[in-house]
């Protein structure tokens, strides 16, 4: 009390007001500086962003540009000078290009029938893999989540090391296991008492093999994502319904699939995304075989560039995988943000 | 409406060779509609009993039965509770009507118009029948809290499990829920168990009182008796408020010696046999301003209530507090004598806390003798 | 109720066997990889198929050694990686600490064009991208490989995000003990993210170590070949050396695995704050 009592004192006296005054102007001249250093976080922006503007944004603007056009070559051309006194900007034309319009578009959605091939092979394995990667992955963080369970992080660990596996190199790996004459998955079926499978042979077989792939390397990063999102339902929640009567089954249907839909549709929309994608594994395992049964739409786009370089039909083909893309997200946002 | 029979009851936590008991041989029998409140301080066990009896919780031994009927090992699902949580725990993603509703979508093979019905009559039971449509996010505390309750009170339990429901409401709130809680209980006749570390909350709300501190029970009566006879110093200690004041004096005959010159002759000696030094306790509302009282102070902070005063003072090194009428004022820094009836007096064995010296218990009162004659 | 009890345990006990399954279903290829990369190329076609791990490893490498320089590759990934990551965090961070700390117009619209971007596919990329790189001459170069993503819209946003959290009375005090301002971003503020910076190193380094499609348009001359880039060669044009492809596959994955158990908690952070409420 007489402590305060001497605060109250020194706060009121002339000299401490003074004193914190001038510390206070010279802390606003200080922050007033840093808007006067002209430009300063521009400064700190523009690496980024020059890059950003040069690598990210220029070439996505051009690959919609170039889908209306066929393409010729390389070009050393000029496209655009600008001369404003010494200064000169040029902007030099990347390839020679000829106008073809929507003549691109026209036939791939009607008469390109290997591109359409490719989507069928794509939005079949998308159609298997990402309910089945999703369920699963949601019941093992589930039951790895349960009160009861030890070792939970050894477990998290090891189920999710395959995200540490490079695309390519764990292609390799699934390559070689699903071979049809000696590889290790068709041993095992032949000891239990089942057939082998022609799982790179037949076109089935190829796309069951990705559907495999895609799902083992993926599995335990949705799991981790799922996992957390798991950990914030309030524990509370769980004991009312407990308590209101709910059995195992009642409690996940309406406690935990309403706490966690947000993070649930994150886990469906970016896998979908991710598996319309996927090139490695069917350049690795399947080589897009056989006779174009799992050949994806990445896969035709880069046999169309780079193989064959029709670069300008292999940008609307891009186009046309951003807009499916698109569309499904969107419809899964709409759906899964209901209610 | 069920009996609980609490037997033998403890709870351990912890598995990594460090074992916490959290509730260590608790033996209660609650009666057939009693509202009985578990209070204690943090830690001693309050709500770890209380979730044993829902079912939260696995005994480690003893048990529990409903009407007689062993339910120590059912889970909480197949036991006829209900329960109200400290922070409500309302599933958000449901309407209000829609959570009130939840347990008896679940259990009973009703139609929606029956289940819908009995939530109408239940909202309106507790004043909400205007929030059906609400989700709880939108509601206020006390809303939500009534909310919690009609989930609770729907399915007509066999018992009312309440874990601290009005801790996170304003104090005027507190007090009106109180009320209410105690008037709900009443009508509906349902056996309740209900925690809080508040004592004050205790003492108005229960028929009974369970004390408990450091997982053990000290003592269950009514208000009346964990006030006027506790059966040790934490009891005293911790039912009254202000705390009463306790210090150790020695014992010389038929007098007391306390610190900071502190005297008091028994005019009845004989509870003091036996003991050298005893723990003495006397409750602030039994002080008053008294020259021959025999426990002089110096006065350090008066502070006015409006209907009373309280009085802190020193005696040596003991802190005293007591209350006066409020025309009594002395000045801070004055030395005064406190003075109270031997009945008042607390005494405490001192080496096992158990009392020694209580207050009498209430003489019968006929009231009749107050009412008005028509 | 026994029963009750009973149920529980199976329950219990039926957990426990589908964890252990998957784990097992995750763990056969990784451990088979080790099997196969150690056992000779003769033995890969013996039925049934060995399942104990061998000894020739080391033989396996030297025939690998002597078809492709895999060691070489192994050298331009690790080149590439480090330099990528180094390079992005610097630019990711700075911009991000401007974002975070400062005012300054366009900020609002531009941050919410490089939120935007986040959904932009590689696809809609590679194509006018390798024609720049053809039109730079940077074909069969690090810098084509490096430069074009150091710019990452996702880093930019975890930096901005976690340096938010660095309270503003901490920078201003230095400002007062007279620190500059590129000080406050040296010394003030990366230190205190080193955690968000491992993190995002992570995800960085792993995105760029295992980069397939792109490397493999800009990238033609096998000496400048990646790993991915010099598996899939291995694989494609020689699908018959299967010990080589799986010495060289043990050599990607291993040096990950080992980050991946030290640095555990910050993958899993990166995972994490990949998944971006919007």
């Amino acid at each position: 009390m007489v402590l305060n009592q001497l605060q109250s004192q020194v706060r009121s006296s002339g000299a401490y007001q003074q004193l914190s005054d001038r510390l206070r102007y010279m802390r606003q001249d200080i922050s007033d500086l840093v808007p006067k250093i002209p430009g300063l976080p521009y400064a700190y922006i523009s690496p980024f962003f020059i890059l950003f503007g040069i690598f990210l944004l220029f070439p996505t603007v051009y690959t919609f540009y170039l889908s209306f056009f066929d393409y010729v070559g390389v070009s050393s051309d000029i496209m655009l000078q600008i001369t404003a006194g010494p200064l000169q900007l040029t902007i030099p034309e990347i390839a020679k290009l000829n106008w073809v319009g929507l003549s691109h578009y026209e036939r791939l959605i009607f008469r390109d029938s290997l591109f359409h091939t490719s989507l069928f092979n794509t939005s079949f394995i998308f159609f298997v893999q990402v309910p089945l990667m999703v369920i699963l992955g949601l019941a093992t963080a589930i039951v790895l989540d349960s009160k009861f369970i030890r070792a939970k992080g050894l477990f998290r660990t090891l189920i999710a090391l395959p995200v540490a596996t490079g695309l390519v190199a764990y292609s390799t790996i699934f390559l070689l296991l699903f071979n049809d004459q000696v590889g290790l998955v068709n041993y095992v079926l032949t000891q239990i008492g089942l057939s082998p499978v022609e799982w790179l042979g037949s076109a089935w077989g190829a796309r069951m093999t990705l559907v495999i792939a895609v799902t083992w390397r993926w599995l335990g990063y949705n799991m981790i994502i799922l996992l957390a999102g798991l950990q914030t339902v309030p524990q509370q929640l769980y004991e009312a319904a407990e308590i209101d009567g709910a059995s195992r089954w009642q409690q996940f249907r309406h406690v935990t699939l309403p706490q966690i839909r947000p993070v649930l549709l994150f886990v469906v929309v970016s896998s979908t995304i991710g598996t319309f994608q996927i090139f490695s594994e069917p350049y690795v395992i399947t080589g897009g075989g056989p006779s174009n049964a799992t050949i994806t739409i990445v896969q035709y786009i880069y046999n169309q560039a780079f193989l064959q370089l029709n670069l300008g039909y292999a940008s609307a083909v891009s186009v046309i995988l951003v807009v499916i893309v698109s569309i499904m997200s969107i419809i899964q946002i709409n759906i899964g943000g209901e209610e | 409406m069920a009996t609980i029979d609490i037997t033998n009851l403890r709870k351990e936590f912890g598995d990594d060779g460090e074992q916490i008991v959290a509730v260590d041989d608790v033996n209660l029998e609650i009666e057939d509609g009693e509202f009985l409140v578990f209070v204690g301080p943090s830690g001693c066990g309050k709500t770890t009993t209380l979730r044993c009896v829902a079912g939260l919780e696995d005994v480690t031994d003893g048990s529990i039965e409903f009407d007689g009927n062993d339910v120590t090992d059912q889970r909480a699902r197949d036991r006829d509770v209900a329960m109200v949580f400290q922070n409500y725990a309302l599933y958000p993603h449901m309407t209000v009507r829609k959570n009130i509703g939840f347990p008896l979508r679940l259990s009973t093979k009703q139609s929606t118009e029956a289940i819908n019905e009995r939530v109408e009559e239940v909202a309106e039971m507790l004043g909400i029948e205007e929030l059906l449509g609400d989700q709880p996010k939108e509601l206020s505390g006390g809303q939500q809290q009534r909310v919690a309750l009609g989930r609770a009170i729907i399915r007509d339990p066999e018992v009312f499990l309440m874990d601290e429901p009005l801790s996170n409401l304003d104090a005027k709130l507190r007090s009106t829920m109180r009320t209410e809680l105690q008037e709900l209980q009443s009508e509906l006749g349902v056996t309740t168990c209900y925690v809080t570390h508040d004592q004050t909350e205790a003492m108005a709300m229960g028929d009974r009182i369970a004390v408990l501190n450091e997982g053990e029970l000290q003592q269950v009566g009514t208000a009346s008796d964990v006030y006027r006879s506790p059966t040790n110093e934490f009891v005293a200690g911790f039912i009254g408020s202000p705390s009463i004041n306790t210090f150790t004096a020695e014992v010389e005959g038929a007098t007391l010696h306390g610190p900071g010159g502190f005297e008091y002759t028994f005019d009845d000696p004989s509870v003091l046999e036996g003991h050298d030094r005893i723990r003495v306790g006397i409750r602030p509302e039994d002080m008053r301003l008294d020259a021959d009282g025999g426990m002089p102070g110096l006065v350090t902070v008066v502070e006015e209530m409006g209907n009373e005063n309280f009085l802190y003072a020193t005696m040596g090194e003991i802190d005293l507090t007591a209350r006066v009428e409020s025309k009594m004022h002395p000045d801070e820094g004055m030395s005064v004598d406190f003075g109270f009836d031997e009945e008042d007096i607390y005494l405490f064995d001192i080496d096992t806390q158990q009392s020694v010296k209580t207050k009498t218990s209430e003489t019968d009162v006929d009231y009749r003798q107050f009412v008005a004659n028509d | 109720m026994r029963s009750e009890e009973r149920n529980e345990a199976l329950w219990k006990f039926g957990s426990y066997i589908f964890l252990l399954t998957i784990v097992v279903l995750v763990m056969i290829p990784l451990y088979w990889m080790i099997v196969a990369s150690t056992i000779p190329q003769s033995e890969f076609f013996t039925w049934p198929p060995r399942v104990i791990p061998g000894t020739e490893w080391f033989s396996n490498f030297q025939a690998l050694q002597e078809n492709i320089n895999f060691v070489r590759s192994m050298g331009n990934s690790i080149i590439i990686s480090v330099s990528y990551t180094v390079l992005s965090l610097i630019l990711c961070s700075m911009a991000g600490f401007a974002f975070a700390k400062y005012e300054f117009r366009f900020k609002e619209p531009l941050f919410y064009f490089i939120l935007a971007t986040l959904v932009l596919p590689i696809q809609l990329l590679i194509i006018p991208l390798f024609l720049l790189i053809v039109q730079l001459g940077w074909t069969n170069s690090y810098l084509a490989v490096i430069l074009p993503w150091a710019a990452n819209p996702l880093g930019i946003f975890l930096m901005r995000q976690n340096m938010k959290a660095i309270p503003d009375s901490l920078l201003e005090s230095a400002r007062m003990d007279g620190a500059t301002e590129f000080q406050l971003y040296y010394k003030i503020a990366l230190p205190t993210m080193l955690p968000s910076l491992a993190a995002l190193s992570i995800i960085l380094f792993l995105n760029q170590w295992q980069a397939f499609l792109y490397p493999l348009v800009v990238l033609q001359d096998p000496q400048m070949y990646t790993i991915p880039l010099a598996l899939a060669d291995l694989v494609g044009a020689q699908r018959v050396y299967f010990d080589q492809i799986m010495v060289a596959t043990s050599l990607a994955v291993t040096p990950i695995f080992v980050v991946f158990l030290t640095m555990q908690q910050y993958f899993i952070k990166g995972i994490l704050s990949g998944s971006v409420k919007q």
